[in-house]
């Protein structure tokens, strides 16, 4: 497939438009343990105090910690409208990786497009009180999507992703 | 906040296949007729063809009316509309993990606080 006449710059090629560009890819580094950090993920009493934008509240989180295990939340704006969020828990590694799927639902419970969230922790520095967290969210390669072709992004994403940032 | 509409859902299933973001690909080069489209790709004409339809109904792709060759061309309004749902995501995450590093503030204080309690007891 995707034999492009013109070669698109490659996925990992050193120049050009990465991938990433429509894929989001955000890393920080935060001051805790990173047995603290895996801790505050995977109990819904942490989640909810800090799941979501500023101001958003989160009034009930089920979670069933485990790879196949479901979450469901019910988040509040701060002008009091619901969206609820609804997900599966795909891999586990503690205390190392949580990766999960994600859809919002709507007022009719149809859910919207799923997306994948991929969270990575590692130590930071050798204090032991610093961990990076690496978040990977992919919108456009649905689970589904992606096991059946078995494939990540290909070269051609690159040209579109160029395309929309020049919008 | 709402991420859930319909049309999003259409943009981001049309763009879950490669072949099908190829094509968008090479439309952003400019318009082709559906035999420009399937030569890169060696696909037969119907293959490319029931790809298209599928790009048509995500609004990605719109076909002109002239009748023997009807050449396609990119509609990037819905890629603009992804692109801003993906930067809401950003925000999203963003925000959260600024409320993460003040929640993980307010443990660890907690537990030195206790921890220090506890040092005084042994």
């Amino acid at each position: 497939m995707a034999a492009s006449p013109d070669a698109a710059p490659r996925p990992d090629g050193p120049s050009g438009a990465k991938p990433e560009d429509l894929v989001l890819v955000i890393t920080r580094t935060l001051a805790a343990p990173r047995a603290l950090v895996f801790k505050v993920w995977s109990q819904p009493e942490h989640l909810v105090r800090w799941w979501g934008p500023q101001g958003f509240t989160l009034p009930s989180c089920t979670m069933a910690f485990h790879p196949g295990g479901a979450f469901r939340c019910l988040m509040l704006s701060p002008e009091g409208t619901e969206h609820r969020m609804h997900g599966v828990y795909r891999e586990i590694v503690p205390p190392e990786k949580i990766s999960f799927t994600w859809t919002w639902v709507d007022e009719q419970g149809d859910p919207g497009p799923e997306t994948l969230v991929t969270v990575t922790l590692e130590e930071a520095g050798t204090d032991g009180a610093h961990t990076k967290l690496t978040l990977h969210h992919a919108v456009f390669e649905s689970v589904t999507a992606r096991d059946a072709h078995g494939v990540g992004w290909s070269e051609s994403f690159d040209r579109l992703a160029v395309y929309v940032a020049n919008l | 906040m709402q991420m859930s509409a319909d049309s999003l859902s259409q943009t981001f299933a049309a763009l879950a296949d490669p072949t099908r973001r190829a094509i968008l690909a090479r439309l952003c080069a400019g318009e082709a007729t559906v035999s420009d489209l399937a030569e890169p790709f060696d696909m037969s004409l119907p293959a490319v063809s029931k790809h298209l339809k599928v790009l048509e109904r995500a609004g990605l792709v719109s076909r002109g009316r002239e009748a023997q060759w009807r050449p396609c061309r990119l509609d990037a309004a819905p890629l603009k509309d992804a692109a801003g749902w993906l930067e809401r995501y950003r925000q999203f995450w963003e925000q959260s993990l600024d409320r993460l590093q003040d929640y993980l503030d307010e443990l660890q204080m907690k537990d030195a606080k206790e921890g220090d309690d506890d040092g005084r007891k042994s």
